[in-house]
């Protein structure tokens, strides 16, 4: 965070030309950006240390050659050569040394690992504050994303619906169509039948008429003689027809 | 180069975000792999300015900061060390007077 804090003052606290430079320079031909060697700086875990402050590297200088032991023994043998010498005098700032040590052992050893879970406990509350957005940004999108092939998947019945529909059409105009085929068939057939029954009614009574007229001018051209003569012809034929 | 600037060497377009633990010149050869006989022609190359010297310190300090105050999940780490150190530190430079309260005259 300091880090950060100190970079962005530094770019603050560039001069103006500097700031030019460096924007012009990203254009440049040969600028390219060089992820291998210069990869982008990761936030990582803290380096180990042992025995509080004293970092596992130089241990692990001394493993390879002297062992295990062999770092402690330096150290040890150091301290001795030191105090033995009195190049580390123990005057009386040396005992107010050794009690303050005893006052920082205690806090550490008693109230480290609780400070230590409630600091860990409020940097994952910073955190997941810091990355609320971005996460439900991305949720967000997520969510569109499936309204958006939720909606496409719609747009796809749509045209299922559009296809069954012109189909319904395509039926109605045949319905009509047939309808309409029908509905001529017929009026041409009654128009026929019409046609039909006028010409023999027409025929029925031409003949009736004809008829009439021929058995009335038979009869009115048959005279009382023509009668009396054909009469008495029957009743000879009678006669004829009693005496066999 | 003015104070608060960047190394000539930093080409944010290459190098990316600048990383104040990080040397942008031409690399030699680390210190810890030079032979005994090279030392000399080592020391020779280096650039021996109170800016480079600077840098360096100032690299060195970075370093410190990323690997033990920086990372999320510190410790007392990095607090013991500031504490021993100052402790040397001003042993060191009390040294003068804290010699003559030596308790014994043979060693």
């Amino acid at each position: 965070m300091l880090s950060r804090v100190a970079l962005r003052s530094v770019v603050a606290r560039q001069s103006a030309p500097t700031a030019l430079v460096a924007r012009t320079s990203a254009s440049d031909a040969c600028g390219v950006r060089d992820e291998k060697n210069f990869p982008r700086p990761i936030r990582g875990e803290p380096g180990k240390v042992r025995l509080g402050f004293i970092p596992e590297e130089w241990f692990q200088f001394f493993h390879s050659k002297t062992g295990v032991t062999g770092p402690y023994t330096f150290g040890a043998g150091l301290i001795t050569y030191l105090f033995s010498k009195e190049i580390y005098v123990m005057e009386h700032e040396y005992y107010t040394g050794l009690s303050i040590f005893v006052m920082v052992y205690y806090a550490t050893v008693k109230f480290g690992p609780p400070i230590s879970k409630w600091l860990d406990k409020e940097v994952d509350q910073i955190e997941t504050d810091l990355n609320q957005g971005r996460v439900e940004t991305v949720k967000s999108l997520e969510e569109a994303i499936v309204t958006e092939k939720d909606a496409q998947w719609r747009a796809q019945g749509q045209e299922l619906l559009i296809q069954a529909k012109k189909e319904n059409v395509l039926l109605q105009l045949e319905a009509a169509y047939r309808e309409r085929l029908m509905n001529t068939y017929q009026e041409v057939k009654r128009r026929l039948d019409f046609q039909l029954e006028k010409a023999a009614l027409e025929r029925r009574f031409e003949q009736k008429h004809l008829v009439d007229w021929v058995i009335t001018n038979v009869s009115k051209a048959i005279t009382p003689d023509q009668e009396k003569q054909t009469l008495d012809r029957c009743i000879a034929d009678l006669a004829a027809l009693a005496q066999k | 180069m003015a104070f608060g600037d960047y190394p000539k060497e930093y080409n944010p377009s290459v190098h990316g975000p600048y990383d104040p633990a990080r040397f942008y010149g031409k690399p030699d050869t680390p210190f810890g792999q030079v032979k005994i006989s090279e030392i000399g022609s080592w020391l020779a190359r280096r650039n021996k300015t109170p800016s480079a010297f600077m840098g360096a310190v100032s690299r060195a300090w970075w370093r410190w900061q990323h690997k033990y105050v920086q990372p999320k999940r510190v410790g007392m780490a990095p607090f013991f060390q500031l504490l021993v150190a100052n402790m040397a530190f001003f042993y060191a430079i009390n040294y003068g007077k804290i010699k003559h309260h030596r308790n014994y005259k043979y060693h």
